[in-house]
């Protein structure tokens, strides 16, 4: 019981932070959204959204003109990869070697959550042993008078 | 099932294993080795049209049909420095070249600074101003020095990121021209 209570507990956390919220994003959340997704150009480790360098900043006003101009998400990344290649992505794609990253540590998750419950279920099993006469009457003799 | 625990076990050591593998033959491997190159070669260069520290405009009407050497620096970066020489020598053998042209574009300074240094260096190159960095996005620059050489048909034949030597110069403008 107490596990199927764990369990509901962690599918509802997950529902919550996994929902989609509210309608369709404005063009400011897409371009934030974007933005976050980019390397600044001449940056180490900072977003397009990030950076205050001259270069993020015309970076931003670009996507701000592709957003208004209909462009998707996937158009605006694409068009920066082309441009910059894919190490402009902060995060990795989900595609090729992209694949491994985002798929290894959700299998070992898994494997080891299998691992867990299979553990726990043994401990369960495994009896229970109670003393009996016999092992109070040795204990009784062991114990110095 | 029979023996779960050690299935789940051989399936994690799998895991385990590909993974290995893989970052394996991933070492060595710079993944952001593509910011080493550029992503236009090869491509139309992109449009220009900036304003000069003289007061005019240089664009890509003034560019075309002619070998181009575009050369993004800044009066701070030392690379930029430590390349000027060169630069300022190479532009010296080809000014007189009707065919040629080269400018470099200032990248992320201010208008001062920029100023003070051409004026203290001698700068013999046109130099132009990228307000909003729009240049400096177009084609893909990630700092300085980078030098990018444009055919006479618009198309960027060769790049070059950090100092160049006059021999890299030669090298990109020879690309340019089509010969190797």
């Amino acid at each position: 019981m107490a596990w199927v209570a764990l369990a509901a507990v962690v599918v509802v956390t997950l529902a919550i932070v996994a929902w989609p919220r509210g309608g369709k994003p404005s063009a400011a959340q897409r371009v934030q959204s974007v933005s976050s997704e980019l390397r600044c150009p001449d940056c180490e480790s900072q977003s397009i959204a990030q950076s205050s360098t001259e270069t993020a900043r015309a970076a931003r006003a670009d996507i701000r003109t592709r957003v208004a101009a209909g462009q998707s998400d996937a158009e605006i990344r694409q068009a920066y990869i082309d441009k910059f290649g894919p190490s402009i992505l902060l995060k990795p794609e989900s595609g090729g070697l992209g694949i491994l990253v985002w798929g290894l540590p959700a299998a070992a998750l898994v494997l080891g959550a299998g691992g867990l419950v299979l553990a726990l279920r043994r401990w369960r099993r495994e009896p229970h042993l109670r003393p009996t006469e016999a092992d109070r009457e040795l204990v009784q003799r062991a114990r110095p008078r | 099932m029979k023996y779960r625990a050690r299935w789940i076990a051989l399936a994690a050591g799998l895991v385990v294993t590909v993974f290995a593998v893989v970052l394996a033959t991933q070492v060595g491997t710079d993944p952001r080795a593509d910011a080493n190159k550029s992503h236009l070669l090869g491509q139309n260069a992109p449009a220009l049209d900036l304003p000069t520290l003289d007061g005019g405009r240089v664009g890509s009407s003034d560019l075309a049909g002619k070998v181009v050497i575009l050369n993004f620096w800044n009066s701070w970066c030392i690379p930029c420095q430590e390349e000027h020489s060169a630069l300022a020598d190479f532009y010296g053998r080809h000014a007189g070249d009707p065919g040629f042209a080269m400018v470099g574009i200032v990248r992320d300074d201010t208008d001062g600074a920029i100023r003070r240094y051409v004026a203290a260096e001698r700068v013999p190159y046109p130099v132009a101003l990228d307000p909003g960095a729009r240049a400096s996005l177009e084609f893909g620059t990630r700092g300085q020095p980078e030098t990018y050489a444009i055919s006479p048909d618009g198309v960027i034949t060769g790049t070059r990121f950090g100092p160049s030597s006059v021999a890299n110069l030669e090298q990109l403008l020879a690309a340019a021209r089509g010969q190797r």
